[in-house]
């Protein structure tokens, strides 16, 4: 009876001790894994800090107005003038009604074949 | 068998079998015990062994976390990087573990030959643990080095600042050292506020850490940077300095001061010469303290906008004349001793307040004590304690007093905001967060006066700031020339000035503050002149005409915004206002 039982706990014992050992090796694995990815994080967290200054750099007003200044003549562009502002005041107000009269007799002579752009094109000279 | 058993006489069990077999067992399990507790007394005792070592963390005498620590990125108010880390590779070297000293010398220098020989010999020799040998390389010289293959010679990253704008912002932000520690401007003042303590607490690592937000407008402080520079050229000064600040709030919006030095290079700060001159330096203002006197004078009731006064003669202390320059000989109205500078004029508006209320005012608007401000690079300003009748009456046109352009800028942003004292910021702040730090020092009535002056200065015909508004059209800019003549050996000489104009914008509801300041400026050429008129203000028009785009005020042409800032009294001496 006893020797039975000794002879269960052995084998029991022998194969928690595998068990054990098993567990140890797959997390030394798993350690150096996750070593190795920390260490590849910090890396890229590295290069990262380095292209967000190179963006920053690239952003900078006084890295972007020599370019501009450079090719202000090809682009044909310039500081803004203050004639070049409009106000809200001075767009024209919406008729109060449609010009209804007009509309209709714009579309009557169309379906007659007169085209009033067509002429002011043909007078342009354009076509 | 029984031969022996014959010979000997058989023998007496003292004890019985099973006895016997009872003491040995006991015996054996007295082993036991003692070989357990030798173990574990062998393990305890390793435990011992292990907890008693000290392990060595430090770098020469820092703790690693301070070394790696990083700081927080700067932004502007539009969230644009003014300052972030890097992450660089430093050099070290394990003494106690190179073994050919002599090798590692001749491979180190072949990789960077600016070491010095004998320096790095004395360094790698010994049994040192850690020892610095070159920080913040690059990541090439980092590969070369790996390459040569030497041993107890290792990398470790550090934290080290970079500063995208260069000298753009330089004064604003200041510097860090090696160790990543403010040294200057706003950095060193955040040391001071709650970095170092997170850096102690090993808080400040990694990329978690809030970035701080600053008032300024990079495209702003761009435009005040390329000017004040451009007058170091164009008017051959030996200095410019320029500050823009938001009137409601006291955020400071732009700041930049020539020559200054590349926050990347924190040597180049220590070369003479480069102190912020808005801060740090105290002038004596000149005619652009002229607003202050008659602020002064209008808000206590002593004198009325509509009051004459006699600049015919000069006004005689003893042995001295004091006269205007250009002076029309004439009686002039409040508006006009103003519009033409007349030191006469200021002299009695003082005099009608009396000296003593003067001084008081002068105390009211803080002009004798450091304006409360983040940069720690500050110099307190000279105003004497007492005016003498001379000195009052110097003191009243801004001769015999030295103050800051940020002493001045504050002073403006308070007579056109309204009357309210407010300190300036280089932080964030809303208006509701502002309003609670006002202090009224004017009443609403003078600072309407003051917008008024201002602006007539500059678009009334024979105005001084009539040279500034030809750029600034449609943005409705008003100021005040200063033209400080400098002390050159014990007197005032007329060729060395100090030009100041300090302005504010738009005057029909203002909303910025700015000062400008050229130190000893020479003519642009033979046809203009070396009064702030041609340089200070000229900058100041060319500066709004960039910037208000930028800060959401459109040009307006419309009359009416001009005609509406004109106080009704004044409309009895000029009826049509300017």
């Amino acid at each position: 009876m006893i020797r039975n039982i000794n002879i269960f706990l052995l084998c029991t014992s022998v194969a928690m001790l595998a068990g054990v050992y098993g567990l140890k090796f797959s997390i030394e694995g798993t350690a150096s894994e996750r070593t190795a990815i920390a260490a590849h994080i910090s890396e890229q967290e590295g290069e990262l800090s380095l292209l967000k200054a190179d963006w920053a750099v690239l952003n900078q007003p006084g890295h972007i107005d020599p370019i501009i200044t450079r090719h202000a003549d090809v682009l044909a562009i310039g500081p803004v003038q203050q004639e070049q502002f409009g106000s809200f005041a001075a767009l024209p107000m919406r008729p109060a009604a449609p010009d209804t009269a007009a509309m209709d007799a714009l579309f009557a002579a169309i379906a007659e074949g007169i085209d009033p752009i067509d002429a002011i094109l043909q007078a342009e000279g354009i076509e | 068998m029984a031969v022996i058993g014959d010979r000997f006489v058989p023998t007496i069990a003292l004890e019985g079998t099973r006895k016997q077999r009872g003491n040995l067992t006991q015996a054996r399990i007295r082993w036991m015990i003692l070989a357990v507790v030798m173990g574990l007394g062998l393990v305890s005792g390793r435990l011992v062994q292990l907890g008693m070592i000290e392990t060595d963390t430090t770098i020469e005498g820092q703790a690693r976390d301070v070394i790696t620590a990083t700081r927080p990125p700067i932004m502007d108010r539009n969230g644009l990087e003014m300052a972030v880390d890097i992450r660089v590779p430093s050099l070290f070297a394990e003494p106690r573990r190179i073994i050919d000293v002599e090798e590692a010398v001749v491979a180190l220098r072949s990789v960077l030959p600016d070491l010095d020989e004998t320096w790095l010999r004395n360094r790698l020799t010994g049994d040192q643990g850690f020892v610095w040998v070159k920080r913040e390389l690059t990541p090439a010289i980092q590969d070369a080095i790996m390459r040569l293959g030497i041993p107890g010679i290792d990398f470790i990253t550090e934290s080290k600042r970079f500063y995208p704008g260069m000298n753009e912002a330089a004064h604003i932000l200041g510097s860090t050292n090696v160790d990543n520690q403010g040294i200057a401007g706003i950095e060193r003042h955040m040391d001071s506020e709650s970095i170092a303590l997170l850096q102690e607490l090993g808080l400040a690592r990694g990329n978690a850490l809030t970035p701080v937000e600053l008032s300024v407008d990079m495209r702003v402080q761009h435009v005040m940077h390329q000017e004040v520079l451009d007058a170091m050229t164009r008017y051959q000064a030996i200095a410019a300095a320029g500050v823009m600040m938001d009137i409601n709030t006291g955020e400071i919006i732009a700041l930049a001061s020539v020559p200054d030095f590349n926050p990347n290079e924190p040597a180049s700060a220590l070369v003479k010469d480069t102190f912020n001159r808005i801060t740090s330096g105290i002038f004596e203002p000149g005619s652009i303290f002229k607003t202050v006197t008659l602020a002064g004078s209008l808000d206590a009731g002593a004198v009325r906008i509509t009051d004459e006064f006699d600049a015919r003669y000069g006004v005689r202390f003893g042995r001295y004349t004091i006269g205007d320059f250009h002076g029309k000989n004439r009686i002039l109205t409040l508006p006009e001793v103003y519009k033409y500078s007349s030191n006469i004029g200021t002299i009695r508006i003082m005099q009608a307040m009396g000296k003593d209320n003067f001084r008081e005012f002068l105390s009211r608007m803080k002009f004798d004590q450091r304006v409360d401000f983040e940069l720690p690079e500050m110099r307190v300003p000279t105003v004497p304690n007492t005016l003498s009748e001379v000195g009052a009456a110097t003191a009243s046109f801004g001769h015999g007093l030295s103050v800051s352009p940020l002493h001045m800028l504050t002073a403006y942003a308070a007579f056109v905001n309204g009357g309210n004292y407010i300190s300036p910021t280089l932080y964030k702040r809303s208006i509701a967060e502002a309003e609670p730090l006002y202090e009224r020092v004017i009443s609403e009535e003078t600072s309407a006066y003051m917008r008024y002056l201002m602006r007539l200065n500059a678009i009334s015909t024979g105005g001084s700031g009539s040279q500034m508004n030809r750029a600034a059209q449609g943005y409705r800019v008003g100021g005040k020339t200063g033209t400080a003549e400098k002390v050159v050996d014990g007197r005032y000489s007329s060729n060395k000035v100090t030009n100041f104009f300090a302005s504010a914008f738009p005057l029909d509801n203002p909303r910025y503050a700015m000062v400008i300041m050229v130190d000893e400026p020479k003519a642009e050429n033979p046809q203009s002149g070396t009064t702030a008129g041609w340089n200070a203000g000229t900058m100041t028009g060319r500066i709004v005409q960039r910037v208000a785009p930028m800060l959401g005020v459109a040009p307006d042409f419309t009359e009416m915004l001009d005609q509406q800032i004109v106080p009704p009294e004044v409309r009895r001496i000029f009826p049509e206002g300017y």
